[in-house]
């Protein structure tokens, strides 16, 4: 991968990270606030409370997955490798 | 409160913070056999060497503090499920913060040999005044939030243990001080996993004993359904107000990625499988301690039954939890969670501060001056410089500012102010330059600290809102009205150009 390459799949892991943590705030809102009001209970919780604690959670651990699957590339880190060692 | 102290309480703790100093003085011994490689790059940052795992785990406890295992369950022990819901934003935290800056920070740090941040804002912005105001606000805010986890810690094992207060002080403060002293960077990655482990198994520990103790899962939610049905909903009947969501997501949430001590560690991992992995683990952990510490929190209404004000407030909930749940032969595996929490953000600052004043300070200005610092001579200094901030915070911590935990978050909000649209702005747009990051480092951390002081808010928010805001338009302005940044440095940050 060239510099600029690399300059440009990083700017757009950059994004894509931002765009997941909309995502995340949208799905966040929902959990909680949007459930608030459901009858259901879990485990002796509210739906709001479960989906806002372990549901928010489990989103953004499959959420990560994803960026890191689909979006985020290996790269070398090193341009020179002669200058590491100095 | 227990009067006397109880040996057996402190045993597992001595034997842990025995294996930190180990840890710390193998690292040591490890690296000076390596013997090659650049001294400055070995002590702060560990040679480019952190895996996955300890990059995950070392970014996790020196992000979580003393606070997040004390004061954090204890309100919710007071609000409920609306403080779950609340301390969940952290999740964020170091997806943010590697994702954003992770590869980035890394590649730069390669190509400019640079070891520390503020290396990094002095070559994108060629201004020794803007790296040493940086470097200023780093030491500054990093004492503030450092004495603040010795008196948490402290505090914590003096209530649990019935030894002193300065005892708990001298056994793990001293500790900490030591290994990160000797050990440097490498030795701090590695204790914090440790500690990072040891805060999940203490969550474990003390989760099922209070679930034992308070009569089992059903009849505890039982219990809150009956008499606490304000902490199942997410306003708490007006103990949890919305302006404290939204301040939550800005000062631990979003904000966080222009944290220092966590943008360091993107210099810190081997390669980008390394950071993808760590982004993953990170996220996992974090969100098992935050759940788990505040579920437990939530869950102590089963142990403790009285009222708020006969324990003592919030700060003393999961001490006497603690106290009340476990047998004393646990006690002391208890403790050390809350004091690896404790440790571990210390360790992390306090290597990130020592470099701040040998690297950015010291070592710059004998670069200018063009003059070679022998390696045992930078050795020497480097150490000297890590335990003289070590032991000077330890002081301040024998004798605590009464306001001590208003400074902690204090610290957070005005760190993040002073590098959000630094780093952020400074990294990703062309258009920064040197006039903007001036004035919005240093007006916006001016705005933070004056309206914080005046107790000034807009809409109820935390000051963090004013701050962070006042700190975008004077970068703007700068960058709109201020010289634009040379081209030659240009190159080298974006390659486009």
């Amino acid at each position: 991968m060239s510099e600029k390459e690399k300059f440009r799949q990083i700017c757009r892991e950059a994004g894509w990270t931002g765009a997941a943590l909309a995502a995340l705030i949208v799905f966040w809102l929902f959990a909680g606030f949007g459930l608030k009001d459901s009858s259901i209970e879990i485990f002796h919780m509210p739906l709001w409370a479960v989906m806002s604690s372990f549901g928010v959670w489990i989103f953004t651990i499959l959420l990560v997955k994803c960026l890191t699957s689909f979006v985020f590339r290996d790269m070398p880190l090193d341009e020179k490798e002669d200058s590491h060692a100095e | 409160m227990q009067n006397e102290g109880n040996l057996m309480s402190l045993l597992p703790l001595l034997l842990f913070m025995s294996a930190m100093i180990g840890i710390g003085f193998y690292v040591r011994h490890k690296q000076e056999q390596g013997g090659s490689g650049n001294f400055v790059q070995q002590y702060f940052i560990g040679n480019h060497d952190l895996g996955g795992f300890v990059l995950a785990m070392t970014t996790v406890a020196t992000y979580s503090s003393v606070s997040s295992f004390v004061g954090g369950p204890g309100m919710a022990w007071k609000i409920g499920f609306g403080w779950i819901y609340m301390a969940v934003v952290q999740v964020t935290a170091i997806f943010l913060v590697l994702g954003i800056f992770g590869k980035r920070v890394a590649l730069l740090s390669r190509k400019f040999n640079a070891v520390t941040v503020v290396d990094i804002i002095r070559e994108r912005f060629r201004s020794d005044f803007l790296a040493g105001m940086a470097a200023f606000i780093i030491v500054l805010f990093f004492c503030g939030t450092m004495t603040a986890q010795f008196v948490g810690g402290a505090k914590l094992f003096s209530t649990v243990t019935g030894y002193s207060y300065e005892m708990g002080l001298l056994l793990f403060g001293l500790v900490v001080v030591v290994y990160t002293t000797v050990g440097g960077f490498r030795a701090v990655a590695l204790t914090d996993t440790c500690c990072a482990i040891m805060m999940m198994i203490g969550i474990v520990l003390l989760f099922s004993c209070v679930l034992d103790a308070g009569g089992g899962y059903t009849a505890i939610m039982e219990s809150i359904h009956a008499n606490h049905p304000e902490m199942l909903e997410p306003l708490s009947a007006g103990n949890m107000p919305v302006g404290l969501y939204l301040t939550q997501w800005l000062l631990v949430g979003i904000f966080t990625i222009a944290l220092p001590q966590s943008v360091v560690r993107g210099i810190s991992y081997k390669d980008t499988k390394s950071l993808h992995r760590a982004m993953i683990i990170g996220t996992v952990v974090v969100g098992f301690m935050n759940i788990g510490v505040n579920f437990t929190g939530i869950l102590a209404h089963g142990v403790l039954t009285g009222s708020l004000e006969s324990y003592g407030g919030v700060d003393y909930i999961i001490p006497k939890t603690i106290v009340a749940s476990m047998p004393s032969y646990l006690v002391g595996f208890a403790i050390i969670g809350p004091l690896a929490a404790s440790v571990s953000t210390i360790s992390g600052l306090l290597i990130v501060a020592s470099s701040a004043i040998i690297k950015d300070v010291y070592l710059h200005q004998k670069k200018k001056e063009g003059k070679a610092v022998p390696d045992k001579k930078l050795r020497f200094l480097s150490m000297l410089a890590t335990a003289v901030i070590g032991a000077a915070v330890f002081f301040i911590a024998l004798t605590p500012p009464s306001l001590i935990w208003i400074i902690n978050m204090f610290a957070f909000g005005g760190l993040e102010t002073a590098f959000f649209w630094t780093l952020l702005l400074g990294l990703f747009w062309k258009k920064a330059n040197r006039l903007g990051a001036l004035l919005s480092m240093g007006g916006g951390t001016l705005a933070y600290c004056v309206t914080q002081f005046l107790g000034f808010k807009i809409m109820g928010l935390h000051q963090i809102a004013i701050g962070i805001t006042v700190s975008l338009i004077f970068f703007l302005v700068g960058s709109y009205f201020g010289k634009p940044t040379e081209r030659e440095v240009l190159k080298e940050f974006f390659p486009e150009a």
